[in-house]
C-alpha cells in the first residue's frame, strides 16, 4: 500500500526539510559541509529520540509535558550515582531507563485508570519531579559525566556519531512497532476513537500505559545522552525539549488530536527544528530576541505542516468573518479526524 | 415554478463514481423523496445542493437561477437548508445555542443575549410542535435521536424555502418519526420544498408527493407516489427484482443453551432481564423506545456495568469489559447501536476496520503478518460483499449499508458464537437488508446464537424465532410461534395485562 499517499503531511515534512536545507546552504555556504551536517544530525538525534516517545503519546490521543524534567532527573541521577566514573553504569543506566518508563507508567495509569487529563497529569508529574530534584541537589550542579556516556553522545565509530546510531536503532524500531505491530494498530484506533476502540476489544488502558511508558523511557535516555554531550547534568537541561519533542511531532505531519502521523514524518521535523536552531543565530540577535524568532517560526511551521491547519486556518477565517455558518460540513468531518471525535454520554 | 432544477450532476471522489449524471426536478409546496440503494448518491446529490462540496459537472439552477453554493452558509443563504446524515452539532454548547451556532441574537457589545436566545429557541421549538427538548441541556447529553430533532430545529431556524432531510427518521423512534412526517406535510403546505431521504417505503409513500429514484449515481425514474408500487420502486432502486425480503425461517435452535441471564440489573433502566438464547436460535428483542432494550445489550457486552448472573455456553461468566467477552469461541460480540461512534474508525481504512479486534492473531514474534491479514480481508469483503473501491477505502467514505457490513465482518472474524445485533438494518438499504437477514438466519443455521433488537416489529417478526418484549427494563412477554406478530408485541410492550 502507497505509503505515501496515506501520508501526504510526512512527505510534505520530508520536502519542507530539503527545502530548508537547501535555502540555508544559499545563505551560509558551508552549511552541506560534512562535518557541520554531522554536527546538526546529531543535535537532531537528542530532539528525535524525545520526540519518539512524544509521537508515541501524541498518536494516542494524549501529551506528555513531564518531558523536561524526566529528562534532567536522569541527567542528575547519572551523574549522582556514577560520580564521573563508568563502573557503576553497568547498573546504573538499566535503574535509570527503569525509573523514566516508572513514571511513564505513572503518567498512564493516572490518565488511562483515574481519567485525569493527560495535561494535568503530565504537567503535575512534571513540576513534581522538578521539586523533588530541586531538594535532593540543592541547586547545585553535580558530577561531571562519566567517559562512556560522553563517548554514547559525542564519539563516533569512523565517520559515523554513535548517538546517530542509537536513533537509527531506535527510529527502527519504533516504525516497526507503529507500523507492523498489534500495538501500533491499537495506539492509532486509541488516538482515532477511544470509544470504538473499547468497543472492538483494544486494551485501550494498556495501550494508553504503554505509549506514556515508552515516552518515559526515551525522555531518560535522551537524559543520560545529553549529560554525556555537556559533559554534565544541569538544572533546566530539558527544558527546551518540551517545546522541541511536541513540535517535532507536528512538523512531521501528525495530528495534535491523535490517531494520524507516523514516527518517519517525527524524524523530519526533529531535522526541521534542528535547521532552523542553527539558522537563527545568523540573524545576530539577542538572545531574548532569538527566542522570540523561534517561537513564531515554530509556530508558522507547525501550522504549515501539520493537519492543524485547517483547523487554525478555519479559526482565523472565523475571527475575521463574524457569520460564515457551519464550521464543519460533512466532507469535512470525514477527511479530519475530528470526525471521529468523542461526543457520546 | 420549479425551485430546484439539477440536470446531469456529476461527482467523482478519487477513483469512485458517486454522481453520473444525476437529474433531480422539485417545486415549493411539495415532499420530494429520493430513493436509492446504500451508494446510490443521495447524500453526495444533497451535499451539492447545501454547498458542502462542489460538483465535478452538471447544471443546478435554483429559482430558475444558476445555483452552485460554495458553502453550506451560502446555501442557507439561498434558501436552502439540509440535515446532513452525519450529525454536525457542537456536544458541549447546549440545545439552543446549536440551533443558533453563530446566528446568536447579540446585544450592542456583541455579547450573546441569553434570555432572547432562549426565547426564541421555545418560540421555534413551540411553532413546529417539537418533541419535548430542554433548550439548555448539553447536546452531549442527548440521545441519538434528540440529536437528530436537534439538527432539525437548526435547519428550520434558517427558514429555507427548501429543507433536505438525509435519512433523519433511521435515527429517531416511532413517535419522533411520526411527528417528523406530519412537519414534512405541514411545511410542504405552508409552501416549502422538502426534500426527504429515507429507506423506509412504508413513511416515503405517506409523506412524499413525489419519488425521485437514484441508482449509481443517476436518475432511472421520477414518479408520483400514488402511481407506483412498492416492487417496482424496489426494482428500479436495486436494477433486479427483489424475490423476498426476508428468508425463508427454518427453526434451527438447539437444545444447548449459549446463554442464559437471570436477574441482570443496571441502574434504573434494567430491573431484572432473565433470558435463554439457544444455539441456533434468533431472539427478537421488542419493546418501546427507552425500556431497557439498549441497557441489556450495553450490559451483556459488558461495556456497562450490570449485576446479575450470566452463563455463556453453561458457564457462569462475570462480564467485564469487551476485552473480556468479545472474541474466542465462547465470547460475545456486537454490532452497536451508533455505527459512526461505536462501531467504525471513519478515518481509517476498510481493512483496519475489519480486523481491529482480532489483530494480534495474525502477528507472528510479534510482527503482523500482512499478507494473511490482506488475505483475511479480501476473503471477508467477498462474503459479506462490501462495495468499495479497495480495502483501503477510508470507513468513512462508504456508504451505510456498506459501513455496516463492515461492522458485521469484524464481529465475525472474532469468532464470537454468540452474537448481539442491535437495530443492525438502522439506515441500510432494502438490498443490504435482505442480505443482513440471509446472513443471520445462515449464521443461526451454523450454530450462533442471536440476540437481534430492531426498532422495525416486521423485522423481528419475519427474522426471529421468538420475541422477548422488554417493558420497564423487565421481559414483559416472550412471544413464540404464531403469537409472533406485530399485534401481540405491541400490546405486550404497551399494557401490563399483556403479559403472557
Ligand atoms: N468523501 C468520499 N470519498 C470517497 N468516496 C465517497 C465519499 N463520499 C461518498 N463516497 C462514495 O460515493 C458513493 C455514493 O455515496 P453516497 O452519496 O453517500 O450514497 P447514498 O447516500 O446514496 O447512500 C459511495 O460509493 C461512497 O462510497
Ligand atoms: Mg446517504
Amino acid at each position: 500500500m502507497p505509503f505515501v499517499a496515506r501520508h501526504r503531511a510526512i512527505l510534505l515534512a520530508y520536502l519542507g526539510m530539503i527545502g530548508l536545507l537547501l535555502l540555508t546552504s544559499l545563505f551560509s555556504p558551508g552549511f552541506l559541509a560534512l562535518a557541520h551536517l554531522r554536527s546538526m544530525s546529531v543535535l537532531a538525534a537528542f530532539i528525535g529520540i524525545v520526540a519518539l516517545g512524544q509521537t508515541f503519546v501524541i498518536l494516542g490521543g494524549g501529551i506528555d509535558l513531564s518531558v523536561p524534567w524526566v529528562l534532567n532527573s536522569s541527567a542528575v541521577l547519572l551523574t549522582l550515582i556514577s560520580n564521573g566514573q563508568d563502573g557503576p553504569l553497568g547498573w546504573a543506566m538499566p535503574l535509570i531507563l527503569a525509573c523514566g518508563g516508572a513514571i511513564g507508567a505513572i503518567n498512564g495509569l493516572g490518565i488511562a485508570l483515574f481519567g485525569v487529563p493527560p495535561i494535568i497529569m503530565t504537567l503535575a508529574v512534571n513540576v513534581i519531579l522538578q521539586g523533588g530534584i530541586l531538594v535532593y541537589t540543592g541547586g547545585a550542579p553535580t558530577a561531571g559525566a562519566p567517559p562512556l556516556i560522553q563517548y554514547l553522545a559525542v564519539g563516533r565509530i569512523g565517520e559515523f556519531p554513535v548517538v546517530l546510531i542509537i536513533w537509527a536503532v531506535l527510529a527502527g524500531a519504533a516504525s516497526l512497532a507503529l507500523s507492523k505491530t498489534a500495538f501500533g494498530r491499537h495506539l492509532y484506533a486509541v488516538g482515532t476513537s477511544p470509544t470504538v476502540a473499547a468497543y472492538s476489544g483494544v486494551p485501550t488502558a494498556q495501550t494508553t500505559v504503554l505509549a506514556y511508558v515508552t515516552c518515559g523511557l526515551t525522555a531518560a535516555l535522551a537524559g543520560m545522552l545529553l549529560t554525556g554531550y555537556s559533559g554534565q547534568a544541569y538544572l533546566g537541561m530539558g527544558d527546551p525539549y518540551l517545546f522541541t519533542s511536541i513540535a517535532a511531532v507536528a512538523i512531521g505531519g501528525a495530528s495534535v488530536l491523535g490517531g494520524s502521523g507516523h514516527y518517519i514524518g517525527t524524524i523530519a521535523g526533529a531535522f526541521v527544528l534542528t535547521i532552523l536552531t542553527g539558522l537563527l543565530p545568523a540573524l545576530n540577535l539577542s538572545n531574548g530576541a532569538l527566542l522570540i524568532v523561534y517561537g513564531v517560526v515554530i509556530l508558522v511551521t507547525v501550522s504549515l505542516a501539520s493537519e492543524a491547519f485547517p483547523e487554525l486556518g478555519r479559526a482565523l477565517r472565523r475571527l475575521a468573518v463574524r457569520r460564515p455558518g457551519r464550521p464543519r460540513n460533512m466532507a469535512e468531518a470525514i477527511k479530519t479526524p475530528a470526525g471521529n471525535r468523542e461526543d457520546m454520554p | 415554478m420549479d425551485l430546484i432544477q439539477a440536470t446531469a450532476v456529476h461527482k467523482r471522489f478519487g477513483g469512485i463514481t458517486a454522481l453520473n449524471g444525476a437529474d433531480f426536478v422539485a417545486r415549493s409546496g411539495e415532499v420530494h423523496a429520493l430513493l436509492g440503494e446504500n451508494g446510490a448518491g443521495k447524500s453526495t446529490f444533497i451535499q451539492i445542493l447545501a454547498g458542502a462540496i462542489r460538483a465535478d459537472a452538471g447544471s443546478i439552477l435554483l429559482k430558475g437561477k444558476p445555483f452552485a453554493p460554495a458553502s453550506p452558509s451560502q446555501a442557507q443563504a439561498a434558501g436552502v437548508s439540509a440535515v446532513f446524515q452525519e450529525l454536525s452539532l457542537v456536544p458541549d454548547l447546549t440545545v439552543a445555542q446549536n440551533i443558533w451556532f453563530r446566528r446568536e441574537p447579540l446585544s450592542a457589545l456583541r455579547t450573546v443575549r441569553p434570555k432572547a436566545l432562549r426565547q426564541d429557541t421555545q418560540a421555534l421549538l413551540d411553532r413546529y410542535h417539537f418533541p419535548r427538548l430542554a433548550a439548555d441541556l448539553e447536546v452531549r447529553r442527548l440521545t441519538l435521536a434528540e440529536r437528530q430533532v436537534v439538527e432539525i430545529a437548526k435547519a428550520l431556524a434558517r427558514s429555507p424555502a427548501a429543507l433536505i432531510l438525509d435519512e433523519a427518521t433511521s435515527a429517531l423512534a416511532p413517535r419522533e418519526t411520526e411527528w417528523l412526517l406530519t412537519l414534512s406535510r405541514d411545511l410542504a403546505q405552508a409552501g416549502m420544498l422538502v426534500v426527504f431521504i429515507s429507506h423506509r417505503l412504508a413513511e416515503v409513500r405517506r409523506v412524499a408527493d413525489r419519488i425521485t429514484v437514484f441508482r449509481n449515481g443517476a436518475t432511472v425514474a421520477v414518479h408520483d407516489t400514488r402511481e407506483v408500487t412498492d416492487d417496482e420502486l424496489i426494482a428500479e432502486m436495486l436494477g433486479r427484482r427483489l424475490d423476498r425480503l426476508y428468508p425463508e425461517r427454518v427453526a434451527t435452535a438447539t437444545q444447548k443453551l449459549a446463554l442464559k441471564v437471570r436477574g441482570l440489573s443496571a441502574g434504573h433502566r434494567l430491573a431484572g432481564v432473565d433470558l435463554d438464547l439457544a444455539e441456533g436460535e434468533v431472539l427478537g428483542i421488542a419493546g418501546l423506545q427507552g425500556h431497557g432494550q439498549r441497557e441489556l445489550f450495553q450490559s451483556l457486552f459488558g461495556v456497562t456495568r450490570a449485576r446479575g448472573r450470566v452463563e455463556l455456553w453453561g458457564k457462569a461468566v462475570a462480564l467485564r469489559g469487551p476485552r473480556q467477552t468479545l472474541g474466542g469461541e465462547f465470547g460475545l460480540a456486537l454490532v452497536p447501536e451508533d455505527r459512526r461512534n461505536q462501531g467504525l474508525l471513519l478515518s481509517k481504512s476498510l481493512r483496519e476496520n475489519l480486523t481491529l479486534s482480532v489483530i494480534p492473531r495474525f502477528a507472528r514474534f510479534g510482527i503482523i503478518d500482512a499478507a494473511r491479514e490482506k488475505a483475511l480481508v479480501e476473503e471477508m469483503v467477498q462474503f459479506l460483499r462490501i462495495r468499495a473501491s479497495s480495502p483501503e477505502q477510508l470507513a468513512g467514505t462508504l456508504s451505510g449499508g456498506n459501513q455496516q457490513k463492515v461492522i458485521f465482518g469484524k464481529m465475525l472474524l472474532t469468532q464470537s458464537r454468540i452474537l448481539l445485533l442491535y437495530d443492525p438494518t438502522r439506515g441500510v438499504d432494502v438490498g443490504t437488508k435482505g442480505e443482513i437477514f440471509q446472513l443471520m438466519r445462515d449464521l443461526a443455521a451454523k450454530g450462533y446464537a442471536i440476540l437481534f433488537y430492531s426498532s422495525d416489529l416486521l423485522e423481528l417478526v419475519h427474522v426471529a424465532d421468538r420475541v422477548a418484549v422488554m417493558r420497564n427494563g423487565r421481559i414483559a412477554a416472550i412471544l413464540a410461534g404464531d403469537r409472533v406478530t406485530e399485534h401481540h408485541i405491541l400490546r405486550a410492550a404497551m399494557f401490563e395485562s399483556a403479559a403472557a
